[in-house]
């Protein structure tokens, strides 16, 4: 019966998304759906909180799940994570859809298994059920990319999605084979234990290492596997965009800390000299570096954010460097800063989406110009967005890249340039960050054009506030996430 | 490292042989004599009618998804049957639980209309 307490978030998904699937079949009124769904994922991620929260080490049972799924902190961590940004943009796409006329129950199905997938991926213990997870995911949110059927922009996004994400699907599935091969483990516990014991075939086992790093690249945006990200975030509707942007990244970043802590964490895969730490400092540096660069230049908002997401990608990379040399301080830090980016983003994507009302979506800056004079109250929670974004005290993001730069730091070597090199792109992204707020407030619209008309959608207004509150509650009140942050990564170095 | 896999490399080289050799000899040795029939992309059957790029109907899609998905059902169903007494209650509980998903999707299908050809 423990095993299954122990995945009950998991199951609680499931039952939820056939819910709404009948829900859906068998009314024609669908106004309720996006709070069912909302409902269902909140529930999952409370269930995973208050099991965090009351302390008790999770349930271990081996003889079901173990091998296969893990049961710990960690999982329960991203549960929340990937819950939380998930019944966010469900309540996003309640006001979005019906406001844009693209209201249909699939999308919420899509959202419910999607996030499931995600949950599977971040609890993923060996190498199968990482594909199995990666692929029940993905699958989703390639369909909801292309969910705006008439728009050949959303389709194109959509095509791209899927193409290039199979290939990166089959390069990493390429990549586990390898690693079978050198250490006749699928497991990520095994394949560490055999690697430590050194029975493993060095030249193999470091090609299917970064086959597989170059599959989770893809998954989390990282430079130069980030192509499709701009015309993907672009085309996609709205609340499909946020979902992306916070349930694939976080559930992507957790399997990556699986792989590279629990696999690959021994001395040799792990030393700075060879294995995976040049190899993630360099993806941060190219990656940090490109994507402020490439943001400065967008003249749509949702294009900026996307390159906003890649950069974003990059700082967490420097965490992830850093995990080879601090490691829980560096995994509590990503951690923390993946909760922190995932409310920040929901907020930022979904100010966007409150600037759109009927038939006319805000998406440039063109678009925004004027409107914090006109609605002052409607801008609020962009100008909040986007300085957590950028890093502003008193906000989540502040404190998200302060850890990660910390964590860097105190790693030392060469990962101080890496810390420093961060700050300045962060620099670099406080130009085009503000140049929201500058839009907002002091420019007036070109002369002819509207000025954006904010939607009124009760489901909107309660994710900006949600997660406005969670914003503002991590920037000045960090401490207690951060604990659950740690209590999470020391488990994973502890077992 | 080459000594083991010389014998796949020889392998692979006769294949190649014999296939190229085959088409070689009957483009050179056969004797040709084209009519605008041998010509045809299809010698039997009718011939072809409109563009090749056509629209298919995206009910065909849906048949055949839920084809694979019932077929791949009963592909679990069998060995299932045949290991049931040594299952247990545990192996007809996680055959019940696949089967009620499955069953809420074809009601979901049937409800949405896929099923139906006609509309």
């Amino acid at each position: 019966m423990n095993a299954w307490i122990a995945i009950s978030p998991l199951l609680l998904l499931v039952g939820g998304g056939l819910l709404v699937m009948l829900v859906d079949a068998f009314t024609k009124e669908r106004n309720d759906l996006a709070t069912v769904t909302a409902a269902t994922l909140f529930l999952s991620a409370g269930v995973s909180l208050f099991a965090l929260l009351s302390g008790k080490d999770p349930v271990d049972v081996p003889e079901v799940f173990g091998a296969f799924l893990a049961t710990d902190r960690l999982g329960l961590f991203f549960d929340v994570a990937i819950g939380l940004g998930g019944g966010l943009s469900a309540l996003l796409a309640g006001g979005y859809l019906r406001e844009h006329g693209l209201e249909r129950g699939e999308f919420y199905v899509l959202v419910i298994f999607s996030a499931f997938g995600a949950m599977v991926l971040a609890r993923a213990t060996d190498m199968l059920t990482l594909f199995v997870g990666l692929e029940t995911m993905s699958l989703g949110v390639y369909a909801l990319a292309g969910f705006r059927r008439g728009s050949p922009r959303s389709i194109e996004g959509a095509l791209k999605y899927f193409l290039l994400g199979s290939f990166a699907a089959a390069i990493l599935l390429f990549g586990s084979a390898l690693i079978y091969a050198a250490t006749t483990h699928t497991d990520f516990a095994g394949i560490g234990a055999t690697v430590a014991a050194g029975d493993a075939d060095i030249k193999l086992l470091l090609m299917g290492l970064l086959l597989v790093l170059v599959g989770l690249a893809f998954k989390v945006s990282a430079v130069p596997f980030h192509m499709w990200t701009p015309d993907v975030y672009e085309g996609a509707p709205t609340p499909a965009t946020t979902f992306m942007s916070v349930v694939v990244k976080a559930a992507a970043f957790a399997v990556f800390v699986r792989v590279v802590i629990t696999a690959f964490g021994d001395d040799l895969s792990a030393s700075s000299a060879g294995g995976w730490p040049p190899i993630l400092a360099g993806l941060a540096v190219v990656t940090m570096v490109y994507g402020n660069l490439a943001a400065v230049g967008q003249t749509s908002i949702k294009r900026m954010l996307a390159y906003s997401s890649i950069a974003h990608a990059g700082y967490l990379l420097v965490g992830m460097a850093a995990a080879s040399v601090v490691g829980e301080k560096a995994i509590s830090a990503v951690l923390f800063y993946l909760m922190a980016y995932t409310v920040s983003n929901v907020l930022a994507f979904g100010s966007l989406i409150l600037m759109g009302s009927r038939g006319r979506e805000a998406v440039s800056f063109d678009d925004l110009a004027g409107v914090g004079r006109r609605h002052p109250l409607a801008a609020l929670p962009m100008v909040i967005g986007v300085l957590t974004l950028m890093g502003f005290p008193p906000t989540a993001g502040f404190f998200g890249k302060y850890y990660v730069f910390s964590a860097a730091v105190e790693a030392g070597g060469g990962f101080v340039w890496l810390a420093i090199l961060g700050v300045l792109a962060s620099a670099i992204g406080a130009f085009y960050y503000l140049r929201v707020i500058v839009a907002m407030f002091m420019k007036d619209p070109v002369p002819g054009e509207p000025v954006a008309v904010p939607m009124r959608s009760g489901s909107v207004t309660a994710a900006l506030v949600i997660s406005g509150l969670l914003v503002m509650d991590m920037g000045l009140m960090p401490g207690s996430m951060l604990d659950l942050a740690i209590a999470a990564a020391e488990q994973l170095f502890a077992g | 490292m080459f000594e083991t896999y010389l014998p796949v490399f020889l392998m692979i080289g006769v294949a190649s042989a014999v296939a190229l050799g085959m088409f070689l000899a009957t483009t050179l040795a056969g004797p040709k004599k084209p009519s605008p029939e041998k010509n045809l992309p299809y010698e039997s059957g009718s011939n072809t009618t409109g563009a090749n790029h056509i629209r298919l109907s995206v009910k065909f899609y849906l048949t055949a998804i839920l084809f694979v998905v019932f077929d791949i059902e009963a592909v679990f169903l069998y060995p299932w049957g045949g290991m049931f007494r040594d299952l247990g209650w545990f192996g007809f509980v996680e055959m019940l639980l696949f089967l009620v998903i499955l069953g809420v999707t074809l009601v979901y299908a049937w409800k949405k209309g896929a099923l139906e050809w006609e509309k």
